[in-house]
């Protein structure tokens, strides 16, 4: 591992790519212009050739087949070395690992290889407009006609959805059974009659999410994952992955977790480092932050887990995502007047870098599960408290 | 800084043996009992804790006892802060502590094989009020980078037993031919591994409230339903999860850094401290809240641990104190 370590950290100091001269999104979720697209997915492919992406998947299929733990090391060494992020997350993180745990040897063999590389890129299509924090009661039809079946439904809040070639896509296959029942999940392609993409906008002025509106589009059967009926099962396992509870990923997630340090010399630059209220303030926040690597570290430590098994690795997005929130917005407090102003001022502070994370800190905040969703699972699965109805 | 965390067979073994012997020897009516009486201990559960092996828990072989780490140490105190064990162990392996990283030879050879023993009771006295004073033979004081040793059977030494809010852990002030005892700043390995076994105690007992408020949330019902199901009762509940799941991390990462020497150990230890501090009073606090009128009597038991946690919050430095400490050494951030 050591030595891999010190491969990573030779290749990243002869290949990083530097600024672009153009604005960069923050992360994967605001990916919205094709020239941020573009120089995204060269990176992701430069990556993949050097043999960091899909590390510990399986050779058969494009991945690396290393040894467990080697996905780690490199995403660390490329969140050291500020490199940019991964542009298919959702592919990378999500998709690919339940592809690989649930696919057919046709669907891994088709699907896998083109993920890794960013040259097919993924979307998730789970919420509707009526069907967020209560996924389970979507709304969205596929009904099965011959060898296809035909999609109708109208899903929101699709990040990466104008780039998708392919959606993780939650449809109703059976209308007569109970909510979670009658729920089927499919690998559906996106370039297709009867797919429209509708472009959102964040409150950053970024875009980067969308409306996919599916009416009457057909997909091959084969695009089917899993059985029908089996969507619900599927998709709580995907949502382990999103939310960092199980382990898997291809790459692209090892970043976070090191921002007090940046915080603190923001401090420093604003002459604000002796105030013993910021000094209080950012010694709590180090606290903080080194306890949610302490967490991830013991999650990976059978022993310790024993009392409340599912408590640590249903905590991390919860944790890290309030975090991160809450450091941007001190770090905003911390500017003062130059919190008020934002990208391209003059007067700006890093570019208004903090105002954009603060704001931008939301999207982890309720995607993935809202903080107060994950709450209560964290009641019900690791404390055995009562379901909330 | 990359904290890492280490734990063995050996530990968990450890930790199986302490949690049964204490679960039946300290059930919540026995501590209560001693709590109410004057001593507040029991002078055969001292001849048990030297039979286990825990009075020699820190010290080498080579004199007598059983030279476990920092880790194993932590595993033991989160043990008994569970039980909020109603005896003097921890400022008794905070002694045995300073003198296997303070003292000198002579003092080592005269003192760690009797406390290991059990025929000496020393206390670890880093201020005038000493936890375990009253029944101590020894006092283990901080002096000019050493230790000193007051011994009782010198002469000169009172003690007065103080009245503490903390009925299961009694300290007294101690005196020597009237004036009142001082103590120099203890070295920075010293105060780091007080830190940490008191932090490691405090996640004992915060873990055990959090136990106890579920169990209760989870059966007393209003409204017809059991109130954990409120999401008022369940979120803050998490939020004690969250607290208390963190400190036990730090407290084990801080741990496994003092047994690999490495030079992050103290940081993790005082964040682990100041961490405590805030997680076991909240606990607590939301302990008695979510008993509700049950919760403000002295029938509940809640109100033992929000006492226990008051009253060790001062102890080496509360969270104020180990932030300070900490906001010198940010990353990111020279030193002032
Ligand atoms: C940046 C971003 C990217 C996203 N990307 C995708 C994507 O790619 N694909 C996709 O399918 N979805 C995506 N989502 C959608 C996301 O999963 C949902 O927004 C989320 O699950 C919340 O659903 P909602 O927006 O309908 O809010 P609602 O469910 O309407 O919730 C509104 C508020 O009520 C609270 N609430 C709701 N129910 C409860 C309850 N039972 N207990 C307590 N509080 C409750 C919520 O916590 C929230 O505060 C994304 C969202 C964001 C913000």
């Amino acid at each position: 591992m050591e030595t891999l370590r010190a491969d990573v950290r030779a290749w990243i100091a002869e290949n990083h790519p530097g600024e672009p001269g153009f604005k960069l999104p923050q992360s994967a979720l605001e990916v919205a212009d094709d020239r941020q697209f573009d120089w995204l997915r060269d990176w992701q492919r430069k990556l993949y050739d050097a043999g960091y992406v899909g590390a510990e998947w399986p050779r058969e299929y494009g991945g690396r087949g290393r040894e467990r733990g080697a996905q780690r090391v490199i995403d660390q060494e490329l969140a050291r070395a500020r490199a940019p992020f991964l542009l298919n997350l959702v592919g990378l993180s999500w998709a690919g690992p339940v592809i690989l745990r649930y696919g057919t040897e046709a669907q891994k063999r088709r699907l896998i290889a083109p993920l890794l590389r960013a040259d097919e890129i993924w979307c998730q299509g789970f919420s509707e407009p009526g069907a967020g924090s209560d996924l389970a009661s979507l709304r969205a039809k596929a009904v099965r006609a011959g060898d296809a079946f035909q999609i109708d439904g109208h899903k929101v809040w699709t990040t990466l959805g104008r780039y998708a070639d392919w959606c993780i896509l939650l449809a109703r296959t059976d209308p007569d059974a109970v909510k979670h029942a009658g729920i089927s999940y499919f690998l559906a392609p996106m370039k297709i009659p009867g797919v429209e993409v509708l472009p959102l906008v964040k409150m950053t002025g970024e875009g980067g999410f969308n409306q996919v509106i599916w009416t009457d589009a057909r997909i091959p059967a084969d695009a089917l994952l899993g059985r029908e009926g089996q969507g619900w099962e599927i998709a709580t396992a995907t949502l382990q992955f999103e939310r960092g509870a199980a382990e898997g990923s291809a790459g692209g997630s090892g970043g976070g977790g090191e921002q007090v340090g940046r915080v603190a010399a923001l401090a420093r630059a604003l002459a604000r480092d002796a105030d013993p209220v910021v000094r209080d303030r950012l010694a709590d926040f180090w606290i903080r932050e080194t306890a949610l690597r302490a967490n991830a570290q013991r999650a990976r430590v059978a022993g310790l887990l024993s009392d409340r098994p599912e408590a640590l690795p249903l905590m991390q997005k919860l944790t890290a995502s309030e975090l991160t929130q809450a450091l941007a917005d001190f770090a905003c407090e911390l500017e003062g007047d130059a919190a008020g102003l934002w990208i391209d001022d003059p007067g700006a502070i890093e570019n208004a870098d903090w105002q954009r994370s603060y704001m931008n800190s939301f999207a982890m905040t309720i995607a993935g599960g809202t903080s107060e969703i994950l709450r209560n699972i964290l009641g019900e699965r690791a404390l055995g408290l009562p379901k909330t109805r | 800084m990359n904290p890492q965390i280490r734990y063995s067979e050996e530990q968990a073994l450890l930790r199986g043996e302490a949690r049964r012997w204490l679960d039946e020897r300290f059930p919540i009516a026995r501590v209560r009992e001693l709590a109410e009486s004057e001593a507040g201990e029991d002078p055969l559960d001292w001849k048990q804790l030297a039979g286990l092996g825990w009075l020699g828990l820190v010290v080498p072989e080579s004199f007598g006892g059983a030279q476990l780490g920092a880790t194993d140490l932590a595993v033991l105190m989160e043990e008994t802060g569970r039980r909020l064990l109603p005896s003097p162990l921890l400022p008794s392996t905070l002694a045995a502590l300073a003198l296997v990283t303070d003292g000198s030879d002579a003092q080592r050879k005269r003192f760690l094989p009797a406390i290991a023993a059990g025929e000496i009771r020393a206390v670890y006295a880093g201020s005038a009020s000493v936890w375990g004073a009253s029944s101590a033979d020894a006092l283990i004081v901080p002096r000019g980078g050493g230790l000193e040793i007051v011994e009782r059977s010198s002469g000169g030494l009172e003690t007065a037993p103080e009245i503490v809010l903390d009925r299961t852990r009694r300290s007294a002030r101690v005196t020597r031919n009237g004036v009142a005892l001082g103590a120099d700043a203890p070295s920075d390995r010293l105060a780091a591994m007080a830190c940490l076994a008191l932090a490691a105690e405090m996640a004992g007992g915060a873990d055990a409230l959090l136990a106890l408020t579920c169990a209760y949330a989870a059966t007393r019902e209003q409204f017809g339903k059991p109130i954990g199901s409120f999401q008022a009762v369940k979120h803050p509940l998490v939020n004690v999860l969250i607290g208390v799941e963190s400190l036990r991390s730090l407290v084990y990462a801080a741990a496994t850094a003092f047994d690999a020497n490495s030079p992050d150990a103290e940081t993790l230890a005082r964040m682990a401290k100041a961490l405590a501090c805030d997680v076991y009073v909240f606990a607590a606090s939301r302990a008695v809240q979510l008993h509700g009128g049950y919760g403000f009597t002295l029938d509940c038991d809640a109100h033992l641990y929000l006492k226990r946690a008051q009253a060790s919050r001062p102890a080496f430095g509360d969270a104020m104190a180990q932030r300070r400490w900490l906001a010198d050494r940010l990353p990111g951030a020279a030193p002032l």
